[in-house]
């Protein structure tokens, strides 16, 4: 069943341009954000170790693509670095928020009672924040860094899979062969981790990874209000604010950044699209019929 | 059938119960989180004396429970602390912001419906098409475009190279000693008219029509998706065919009969949206200079203004429990299935 998903899933996005493209956007983040630091051509100014100022306020040409900043730096090698760094967060945030959310929607699930009443309540007191506004309050607290970044980022974030996988328990757990191995006197650790949890996780596992692009995109927030990654980390949206000042004067060192975040995260979110459309049993049901003929 | 006066009732009690939950988390957040809450709370490089303060203020001598008591007291007392920048209370000056944020965010809902419904409803009729293309390209931009960059480079373009837009503010001072304008609602737009000061209202419209813009992207997107995917399914329902088969025209169908089916869900999804919006509007501020909260907490955070970025913050989250609570209940009113 879940071999005949993804093929479905493939298939749908072969069908449709705007999913191929994304596809293709997201393959190409994750390839350059895993090789960045070996094809920079100035290694030292993505870095931010290095400035030359006679070099500085470049308009793009050849051997700056997309020019230079304040500083003399090549802002095409910062942004590159910069899918590396955006990857170490998109990917730790994700990660976090699912060593956070899933262990408490599958007790809250499968305890169910006082206890799994009082786990939702106190992740719908999460949900009571607007997105990002939670993460601006832990990161004022703890404040600026990589880590302290994923870890505000995580925690206004893991309600969601808490929540998903909460759902998906309640449904799994009334399963005839649940009850079976409760019968045949299996722990109840046992029971959640190894027959209820591989079975609530699929909605999950699409999930977390599309979220990717979202945890970017607040990053990238929470470094414009100055409460993200330290300089000079060249984290995306800490590059458009750096090129802020002097924006009249050099508006690529803003522009180009900010244009990588936008592709990125468009095409997680073309691909998530594809995704969503995916699961929709009408959709499939041609495209499954389509397949047999 | 009016709406059940039960259902208001139990959507306020959760509403107080939201707000609680709130207040408990940012007690957590400042309080439990940090080891020395005192030297948040004491500004940029406090002296011994203001530590000794802070940390008399914030009852840190005492046991958590005894701090918690005291510091929901202050939160339903309005003693939301004072800020190190101003040296202002907080609350007085969140007031002050309030209405330019207001202001700014019901103008880009007002802009997501007027164009987005339309844009939805045509999606709907040349479905498949390059349009229905297009419309599902512009809303997942919506959610996937930095907005503070879009901001930034729109203001680039239209201000600072065409020159056709004003590129901070609410309105040029001069106008406003010029023509004695006086503030009633603290909505410029508003006012204005109600003064019947033109002058100011079209330096006011100028003022806000770019970030206004920039914030409706996201939800006018949303908007135009959920019309258009409300309207397939109405045109297809059995009630719309058969008044087809009457031999309605289709213009009096669409805009007489599938139009009233699209509204609740949409107005549903645009409540949905508001948090991302409201926070689009606080970074969107920022370059503006736009003098609502999202600016005034971003001053803060510059200056570690503690209690005014912890304010605003509440704030924010306080407002949002309430448009959900408003939107709940548009949404009773409109679709009485909700109302079980």
């Amino acid at each position: 069943m879940f071999l005949e998903d993804i093929r479905v899933t493939f298939k749908l996005i072969k069908s449709s341009l705007t999913s191929m493209i994304g596809f293709i956007i997201v393959l190409g983040f994750l390839l350059i954000g895993i090789i960045a630091p070996y094809i920079l051509p100035y290694p030292e100014d993505a870095w931010g170790v290095s400035y030359n100022i006679e070099k500085s306020f470049l308009p793009p040409s050849i051997e700056h693509p997309f020019g230079t900043d304040e500083m003399g730096r090549d802002v095409f090698s910062r942004v590159i670095l910069g899918a590396r760094f955006s990857l170490i967060i998109a990917v730790g945030v994700v990660g976090l928020a699912l060593i956070i959310g899933v262990p408490i929607g599958l007790i809250a699930g499968y305890v169910g009672g006082k206890i799994g009443e009082a786990l939702m309540r106190i992740t719908d007191m999460f949900l009571a924040f607007p997105p990002l506004l939670l993460a601006i309050a832990l990161a004022a607290t703890l404040g600026r860094g990589l880590l302290n970044t994923v870890i505000a980022l995580a925690i206004s974030w893991w309600t969601w899979y808490a929540r998903l996988v909460y759902i998906q328990v309640n449904s799994v757990k009334t399963l005839p062969y649940v009850d079976a191995a409760r019968v045949i006197g299996l722990s109840s650790l046992t029971i959640m981790f190894r027959h209820i949890l591989p079975n609530a996780l699929t909605p999950v596992v699409v999930q977390a990874p599309l979220d990717m692009g979202s945890a970017i995109l607040e990053a990238a927030g929470l470094s414009f209000l100055g409460l993200g990654v330290n300089p000079p980390t060249p984290e995306w949206g800490l590059l458009v604010t750096e090129g802020w000042a002097s924006i009249n004067r050099a508006w690529w060192i803003s522009f180009f950044p900010g244009l990588a975040i936008l592709v990125t995260v468009l095409g997680f979110n073309l691909l998530a699209d594809a995704i969503r459309e995916a699961s929709d049993p009408r959709l499939r049901r041609i495209l499954l019929v389509e397949r047999r003929v | 059938m009016p709406i059940s006066k039960e259902y208001i009732i139990k959507r306020l009690i959760l509403l107080i119960a939201v707000v609680f939950g709130v207040a408990i988390i940012t007690f957590i957040i400042t309080r439990v989180v940090p080891s020395h809450p005192e030297f948040l709370w004491a500004g940029a490089h406090p002296t011994k004396e203001q530590l000794e303060k802070a940390r008399r203020e914030l009852r840190l001598d005492q046991p958590i429970y005894v701090q918690l008591y005291y510091y929901l007291l202050d939160f339903l007392t309005g003693n939301w602390g004072v800020s190190w920048r101003t040296r202002q209370p907080v609350l007085k000056d969140i007031q002050a912001a309030l209405p330019a944020t207001l202001e700014l965010v019901s103008l880009a809902f007002i802009i997501a419906l007027i164009i987005g419904i339309p844009l939805g409803i045509l999606a709907a009729l040349k479905r498949n098409t390059r349009i229905d293309d297009l419309i599902r390209i512009v809303t997942i931009t919506g959610a996937s475009i930095p907005v503070f960059w879009l901001a930034l480079v729109l203001q680039l373009i239209l201000s600072s190279w065409l020159g056709i837009l004003p590129s901070a503010k609410r309105v040029d001072e001069y106008i406003i000693y010029e023509t004695k304008f006086k503030e009633i609602t603290g909505f410029i737009l508003l006012d204005s008219l109600i003064q019947g000061n033109l002058q100011v209202f079209m330096n006011a419209l100028k003022h806000i029509i770019l970030p206004a813009l920039v914030i409706s992207f996201y939800p006018l997107g949303l908007s135009a998706r959920m019309t258009r995917a409300v309207m397939i399914d109405v045109l297809n329902e059995f009630h719309t065919k058969s008044l087809a088969a009457w031999g309605l025209p289709k213009r009096v169908i669409i805009y007489k009969y599938a139009l009233k089916n699209t509204i609740a869900p949409v107005i549903g999804v645009l409540g949905l949206s508001f948090g991302y919006t409201i926070i689009g509007a606080f970074l969107v501020e920022v370059i503006f200079v736009w003098p609502g909260i999202g600016y005034y907490a971003a001053s803060a955070l510059i200056s570690y203004d503690y209690p005014a970025v912890i304010g605003c913050i509440v704030t924010a989250a306080i407002i949002y429990a309430i448009i959900n609570t408003i939107v709940d209940i548009l949404h009773a009113i409109i679709d009485p299935r909700v109302r079980i």
